[in-house]
């Protein structure tokens, strides 16, 4: 509670903190996602899992399977590219949030969204570059994959991962991800594992936590 | 008889509950019939005015933020950090209100809906197939952040501008003014559809925050966008070695329709 007296001190706070900037978190650890796009057969458990979990109405999706297909006969190509919140190292959803409610956990790089604190300006939709934030019209407010948070805090893993019946999802340091010595079955041993897929935005601009075990037509060259 | 008279019963019920389904079908056919509209494809949608797509989206400019977020947080007392620049003002809006409608947006923007959307594509919101080469789009919504770099990117290497640091810590130095230098360097700039290159001269030349928010204030990005170098008057011959892979042109799709590049 301010008093008079503190009215002053105040203005000058409010002065000072006017330029603010933002510094990334750098986490401990960064935890990430690791999708086999060939494996994968697109039968969205994961993404109703997840829904189920969340509580979320048809709608807002936290997880979205997407379907490439093409080709022209005989040379055709179908593979699923699925992305949630990327739990970037340089999120661009976090520093757009007027009320704070986007943090980044220090401990596993998670990036998760205080729901009870947004007032849904759908800034962080915009900017996030994977269209991880998701507006949930019922509510007029933004909510996003947390990774499941609580679920990792009790040792499991998240919904999503629990759900995939192929096991082409799964979650783990995203260092051992990228150079491939995770311990994961969604990956055999011969996979390379690519940080982005034709058609995915410049991963340069939020540094997504994602492997892919990319499809041949979906590979950058 | 009884059975006859059930029969009786149940003809009309059945007819009203066809009927019924059948509005609701035609309801919904509309929706989804809307969705695959042409205009949401191209080549439609590039030549879409703001007044086609507001006629059935009036809600992004109408939509309001909470007052109050469910835990009590309110709005008009919470800034975002890129918000602490002295342009911006009033109260919390959505960014589609920040981009078209507000009193910035007015003063130095142009901007339309196709702008940023060039299509939406309602089975998985990223219009990749049948041609896969098109890389404009990305595997998110319909707008491709590279757009939104432009605005919303990083200050630009200060060493190569020749600073001593970001300018969020040098502004100091250079009296917060960024004609202080660009009155004679690059001075052909802003010449594209979205924006009102002479009414950002004019407030960039009172507020140097106008210059900075588009050029690492209002930052969602942590790399900076390659701006194309288009030339200028006392221009050097040569090109410098970071420059040499850079367009010297706009994108054909911002360029402006009639080439009038101003000699400033």
């Amino acid at each position: 509670m301010s008093t008079k007296k503190d009215v002053k001190k105040i203005r000058e706070a409010v002065k000072r903190t006017k330029r603010e900037t933002y510094t990334p978190v750098k986490p401990d650890m960064q935890m990430g996602f690791v999708h086999n796009n060939v494996d994968c057969i697109g039968c969205r458990a994961c993404e109703i899992a997840c829904k189920d979990k969340n509580g979320l109405a048809p709608g807002p999706r936290f997880r979205r399977v997407q379907y490439i297909e093409g080709g022209t006969y005989p040379d055709v190509f179908a593979y699923k590219v699925n992305m949630s919140c990327n739990h970037c190292a340089e999120p661009a959803c976090l520093p757009t949030c007027p009320t704070g409610a986007i943090f980044k956990r220090k401990k596993d790089g998670i990036v998760d969204i205080d729901s009870t604190l947004c007032i849904g300006c759908r800034r962080c939709e915009a900017a996030c570059p994977y269209g991880a934030p998701q507006y949930d019209p019922s509510d007029n407010i933004v909510k996003k994959c947390n990774m499941c948070v609580d679920e990792i805090d009790a040792g499991r893993k998240p919904y999503c991962v629990m759900a995939c019946m192929m096991r082409v999802l799964d979650i783990g340091p995203i260092e051992k991800i990228w150079d491939g010595s995770l311990e994961t079955i969604a990956y055999g041993g011969k996979d390379m594992i690519s940080r982005q897929v034709k058609n995915m935005a410049n991963i340069e601009l939020t540094k997504p936590s994602i492997g892919f075990v990319a499809h041949s037509k979906g590979k950058i060259k | 008889m009884k059975r006859y008279y059930l029969f009786l019963t149940l003809i009309p019920l059945s007819i009203f509950v066809m009927t019924l389904s059948a509005a609701e079908n035609l309801t919904s056919k509309d929706y989804h019939r809307a969705q695959w509209d042409p205009i949401h494809f191209q080549p439609d949608i590039a030549t879409a005015t703001n007044k086609q797509c507001l006629s059935c989206h009036q809600e992004v400019l109408e939509q309001k933020v909470e007052t109050k977020s469910p835990a009590g947080v309110e709005a008009a007392s919470t800034l975002a950090w890129y918000q602490t620049l002295t342009t911006y003002e009033g109260p919390q809006k959505t960014f589609h209100q920040r981009h078209l409608s507000s009193d910035l947006a007015k003063q130095v923007m142009d901007m339309k809906c196709t702008t940023c959307h060039q299509g939406s594509n309602p089975r998985e919101e990223a219009i990749i197939p049948p041609d896969q080469n098109l890389d404009q789009f990305t595997l998110r919504k319909s707008v491709n952040p590279e757009t939104c770099l432009m605005c919303h990117g990083d200050f630009p290497d200060f060493k190569r501008m020749g600073l001593t640091s970001h300018w969020n810590t040098s502004r100091d130095i250079f009296q917060n003014n960024c004609l202080l230098c660009h009155a004679g360097v690059r001075t052909t700039r802003h010449q594209v559809n979205f924006l009102k290159a002479e009414a950002i001269e004019s407030a960039g030349k009172k507020d140097s925050d106008i210059c900075f928010g588009c050029h690492g204030g209002r930052q969602w990005y942590r790399i900076a966008y390659p701006y194309p170098r288009h030339a200028w008057d006392g221009m050097a011959k040569e090109i410098p070695d970071w420059a040499k892979d850079r367009p010297t042109e706009s994108h054909p799709r911002f360029k402006l329709q009639t080439e009038k590049v101003s000699k400033k």
